[in-house]
């Protein structure tokens, strides 16, 4: 069994205090990175900060409640209530995010990492075709892509998430990526 | 991940690290998110405290009625 899930039982059966405090950190810990992903990629970035506060406490409240056995139904279980409190609070700003971010601000990122992972030419030259890829689609469709290979979502959640069928998400993505491609080249 | 031609699936993928790791460098919170998940424990910890302490009055069963009194000593 994975560990995030062994940790999520174990302190679904916790009692005290100050251990349940120990479990949860350990927790999120693991999950906090994703879930800051998941954030900053959904609402614009000046409510992100405030946005990944509330969706962690949201989590941390209801992480009793979470009746699931395996990592992945965990994942989805956090996904859902992260969607539920920003369509709920920072609807206004996930209105923003659809507008994807602008090729230029989405380089200085990239050029903020180069100091810790060098980048050579060919990187430069995937990085320039990944935001192409992403930038160049519709909307809709840069914002599916987003959501599946930045984000790292898979079919399922994507289905859930838009209330489409399992092969409907992928055909759509399938179908995005085609499209922001023959916009590229 | 689906299956991409090699050349989209390395450019996407090398976006989502460097992406990943830009947001893990801008954001380096982690303590301040910590904070908020423990105040989170405390307050739900505490309200299933509050919730033990004062448990709904329910009016007593017939079968407790029906219990016989504890002889006097």
């Amino acid at each position: 069994m994975d560990d995030l899930i062994k940790l999520v039982r174990t302190y679904r059966l916790t009692a005290g205090l100050a251990e349940r405090i120990r479990l949860a950190e350990e927790i999120f810990r693991r999950i906090e990175p994703d879930l800051r992903v998941f954030v900053f990629s959904s609402v614009s970035h000046d409510a992100a900060k405030d946005a990944l506060q509330e969706v962690l406490k949201a989590v941390a409240i209801s992480l009793k409640q979470f009746k699931g056995d395996t990592v992945k139904e965990f994942w989805a279980w956090c996904y859902r209530i992260a969607r539920n409190k920003l369509s709920d609070h920072f609807r206004q700003q996930y209105a923003d995010r659809m507008q994807t971010m602008p090729p230029e601000e989405l380089w200085q990122m990239m050029e903020t990492t180069a100091q810790n992972a060098p980048m050579s030419p060919a990187v430069r030259h995937d990085l320039d075709y990944a935001i192409k890829l992403l930038t160049a689609a519709k909307p809709d469709c840069s914002d599916l892509l987003w959501r599946h290979y930045v984000i790292g979502l898979d079919y399922a959640e994507i289905a859930e998430e838009r209330n489409l069928s399992y092969d409907n998400a992928r055909m759509k993505i399938g179908r995005c990526l085609d499209e922001a491609k023959s916009l590229v080249s | 991940m689906a299956e991409l031609p090699q050349k989209e699936q390395l450019a996407l993928h090398e976006f989502s690290v460097r992406y990943r790791a830009a947001l893990a460098k801008q954001h380096q919170t982690p303590e301040q998110s910590l904070d908020t998940v423990k105040d989170a424990v405390r307050e739900q910890y505490e309200q299933e405290q509050d919730a033990k302490r004062s448990p709904s009055v329910e009016p007593p069963t017939k079968e407790k009625e029906r219990e016989p009194e504890e002889p006097e000593p």
